[in-house]
């Protein structure tokens, strides 16, 4: 079987070190919202060391890897669909079927794979900004030392969290990918085929993306993770 | 960046049944009288939904023949090429592949039977995340056993023949229209199928190249041995090439003519047919004088 690395080689490199920047900014903005609202509450109560536990778990077990699924859906979703769009209304993806070639396992499988591979690691840089910008918030608000907030954070931040965290981004990476080929896949054979095939698996993705989550975090309070 | 290089003349080709035992086990070769044909169309009916495309279609393409779909615009013609294929599945009617009836097959076997086709797309449907050489050399790699040092002697074969052997590097999107469909053609004809099919190789084609395009076909045909289904509009190269053929009319839905393109012209009673090769012959007088007149 055939398979195609220069492809692979690209898509990864698309959905990897070209999107860091963006998933780092995303998450790390998130953390310091989180941060904000909790120390402004937390404060009240002389409770604002309690914002390391906010910040930490809901960064780690939602919103890292919802966030950097998100900002995937809308940037490699959307481009696989177009992509594949864009080959289906060119005859491109006829001309690989009339040789015989497997649409699935030559367009569709290294996308997949590209991204399946890149979003649990897009998952840990989102942990790491999303914390960064709780810290820097709750430091910079509350009279609140960067020891205090590291120890308190190192005590919650125990490893199902991070475990659950991966397994969600892997999922996503999965859906995203899934979503978006299959949608590229289906387009009309028109200008305005791409555009709709693009919108679609961008919507898509990001409401099965939501849905999902609630799945998980059902599952996981039902397991007692 | 239209046609630097012109087409080469025939003589400039290569054997290609001599390249490689991988390559000749495709082609039939020289006796084939006796064969069936490679191609069988029976009651062909094509359809959108409930858009009737074209119905009552029947014609066979024997070995080594060129066989020429004539037709106005949008009466089917690539649509016919499409079910030819298994891109579109008719709605009615059987496509029987040296007497294999494709449809009727597993997918397995219809995948087998479809490597057998090189097809030229209208819209040249060269892959564009790959260079010209890496689209020619993907069919090889796919349908062939060559050895990628056999396949690089190929891809520089194929381009030759097409003229465009300073394109290997180049992206599809550089290209001009006209070089595309060449590239497409090199793309096609590469692995050696038994049957091409070329919609609209010489559209967007300068007169030279065009009639330089109907002798690479000519003989692409003597040496492979590969039957040819061509879709044009080139009404001269019809006529100069095109052994047998049929015509869609776009009013009644169905084929109005058969055989070849010159008894078309010459005893076809159907006003419509005549009307059309009229004239495309009066339009094309401009560019191929000569050719017009030695037409009878
Ligand atoms: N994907 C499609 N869906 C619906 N109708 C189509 C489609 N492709 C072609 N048609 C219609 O089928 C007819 C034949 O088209 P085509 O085979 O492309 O004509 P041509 O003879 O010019 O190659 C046209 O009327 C066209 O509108
Ligand atoms: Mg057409």
């Amino acid at each position: 079987m055939l398979f195609p690395w220069p492809d692979f080689l690209r898509v990864t490199l698309q959905c990897s070190a070209q999107a860091l920047l963006i998933v780092i900014t995303v998450n790390g903005l998130v953390g310091a919202i989180l941060a904000f609202v909790g120390a402004v509450q937390l404060n009240k109560f002389g409770a604002g060391i309690y914002v390391a536990d906010l910040v930490g778990i809901a960064v780690v077990r939602e919103m890292a890897a919802v966030m950097t699924a998100i900002v995937m859906a809308g940037r490699t979703g959307a481009s696989f669909a177009a992509e594949l769009a864009t080959m289906q209304s060119n005859e491109e993806v006829d001309a690989l079927k009339v040789m015989g070639m497997q649409i699935g396992s030559w367009l569709v499988l290294p996308r997949l794979l590209a991204l399946t591979l890149v979003q649990p690691l897009l998952y840990v840089f989102g942990c790491a900004a999303g914390l960064a910008g709780g810290l820097a918030v709750a430091t910079g608000m509350m009279n609140l030392s960067r020891t205090a907030y590291l120890d308190r954070s190192a005590l919650v931040l125990i490893p199902s969290h991070f475990v659950l965290g991966s397994i969600k981004s892997v999922c996503f990476g999965l859906l995203i990918g899934l979503t978006g080929c299959w949608q590229g896949l289906q387009a009309a054979r028109t200008a305005a085929g791409v555009g709709e095939a693009t919108t679609r698996a961008v919507v898509t993705s990001i409401v099965w993306v939501i849905v999902l989550d609630a799945v998980f975090a059902l599952c996981a309070n039902a397991l007692g993770v | 960046m239209e046609t630097p290089s012109p087409l080469p003349l025939p003589s400039a080709c290569h054997d290609l049944a001599n390249l490689d035992p991988a390559i000749a086990d495709h082609a039939p070769g020289g006796a084939t009288a006796l064969a069936p044909a490679v191609l069988e169309v029976r009651n062909l009916a094509l359809r959108f939904g409930s858009h009737l495309v074209q119905e009552q279609v029947s014609f066979q393409v024997a070995a080594r023949s060129i066989f020429a779909v004539i037709g106005m615009s949008g009466c089917g013609k690539s649509t016919l090429l499409r079910s030819l294929i298994g891109l579109l599945c008719p709605s009615a009617g059987q496509v029987l592949f040296a007497g294999v009836d494709y449809w009727a097959g597993t997918p397995a076997q219809r995948n087998q039977l479809r490597k057998g086709c090189g097809m030229l797309f209208q819209s040249a449907a060269l892959w564009s995340s790959m260079t010209i050489a890496e689209n020619i050399n993907l069919p090889l790699r796919q349908l062939t056993a060559l050895n990628p040092q056999q396949r690089q002697a190929r891809i520089a074969e194929v381009l030759h023949w097409v003229g465009m052997d300073s394109c290997a590097d180049v992206a599809p999107a550089d290209l001009s229209g006209g070089m595309k469909k060449r590239a497409a053609l090199a793309r096609a004809l590469a692995a050696a199928p038994p049957l091409l099919l070329l919609d609209e190789p010489s559209a967007g084609l300068d007169p030279i190249n065009a009639r330089r395009l109907d002798a690479l076909i000519l003989d692409i045909r003597d040496r492979t041995g590969a039957a040819v289904i061509l879709v044009s509009h080139e009404l001269p190269s019809l006529l100069a090439i095109a052994n047998d053929g049929i015509f869609f009319d776009a009013e009644s839905k169905r084929p109005i003519a058969h055989g070849s393109p010159r008894d078309m012209l010459a005893q076809s009673d159907n006003p419509t047919v005549h009307a059309f090769m009229r004239r495309e012959i009066l339009a094309a007088s401009a560019d191929h004088p000569a050719q017009v007149a030695a037409t009878p």
